[in-house]
């Protein structure tokens, strides 16, 4: 079983990587559209507070809490492979 | 100094390649003839396409590893290994060494009735190396002649292509985000040190911008 313990520790530490650089790339990408968002279209008020804003409703997202698939999605292929190959 | 690019290049796509090969599945459709066990030496370089189980010692230098023949449509021989991958690479998880031997065990047949099955298996038969496919999966199929559409494969390659896909986009945007401000920060420093040519900071940016793209050759 010590096999079973390295794949949990190494798989966890490597999900946790892939979900951080994800959510840095999904919060990068949605504060760039904020911002070209007021250059394009607002043109009026404070820059930074509308990107705040937008940022403030991003954190509360639909979109922000799927980034826990990648947590979800490979356990789920885990548990099929391992039911495919051992049972089906 | 292009040869060197290119043969580097070349290698690096035949080792991705090899790699993708090797690792996913595919399926022979063969008349299961024989079964046997074999003792194996472990103790070369070869030792990299035999298995590692769980159960087994580090040190081990030899041990039975079980063998399933079979019999192409063309008549070919084609013979696999039997053996758990355990939590280990390639990610099959196969725990089952043990009944997919009872089962192709009861899939013999002769010559006169054949009957078909179609064995799912990763790896690569090689003679000179005495290296062995992974049997993974054994089914019944209606003849030698059953087209299988390889789905698994498929989609994982999609994945595959998507991931590389995204890993691209991160780095652009963090390119785009994180590091053309700086340099643009650089450059005009730069421009304002003009004067000192041979400053300390002229170099800095001049070894700067030696990172920045090139036009290609």
């Amino acid at each position: 079983m010590f096999g079973a313990l390295r794949l949990i520790v190494f798989g966890f530490l490597f999900l946790s990587v892939v979900y951080f650089v994800v959510s840095i790339y999904s919060r990068s990408v949605r504060r760039e559209k904020l911002e070209k968002e007021w250059d394009q279209e607002v043109k009026s008020g404070d820059r930074d507070a509308y990107v705040t804003v937008g940022m403030k409703a991003y954190d509360k997202s639909l979109r922000k809490r799927l980034i826990w698939l990648v947590f979800v999605v490979p356990v789920v292929v885990f548990a099929a492979i391992f039911y495919l190959t051992n049972y089906a | 100094m292009r040869y060197v690019k290119w043969t580097f290049r070349i290698l690096l796509v035949a080792l991705v390649f090899g790699f993708i090969h090797y690792t996913l599945p595919q399926s022979d459709i063969v008349r299961v003839v024989n079964t046997y066990e074999e003792r194996q030496e472990l103790n070369d370089w070869t030792r990299i396409f035999w298995s590692k189980p769980d159960d087994q010692s580090a040190t081990l230098a030899n041990r039975d590893v079980q063998f399933i023949q079979g019999v192409k449509a063309n008549g070919k021989p084609m013979v696999y290994r039997n053996e758990d991958t355990g939590w280990s690479w390639p990610p099959y998880f196969k725990f089952d060494t043990a009944n997919l031997y009872t089962e192709a065990n009861d899939a013999v047949s002769t010559k006169e009735s054949p009957q078909w099955y179609a064995v799912t298996h990763y790896g690569w038969r090689n003679e000179i190396l005495s290296i062995f496919p992974n049997a993974v999966g054994i089914k019944p199929v209606a003849g030698p002649d059953v087209r299988i559409i390889p789905w698994v494969s498929i989609t994982i390659l999609v994945i595959f292509a998507f991931v590389l896909l995204m890993i691209w986009r991160m780095w652009r945007q963090f390119r785009e985000r994180s590091i053309d401000p700086v340099l643009e920060d650089v450059s005009e420093a730069s421009d304002a040190a003009r004067d000192r040519a041979r400053g300390f900071w002229a170099r800095v940016t001049g070894w700067l911008g030696s990172w920045r793209s090139k036009p290609r050759r």
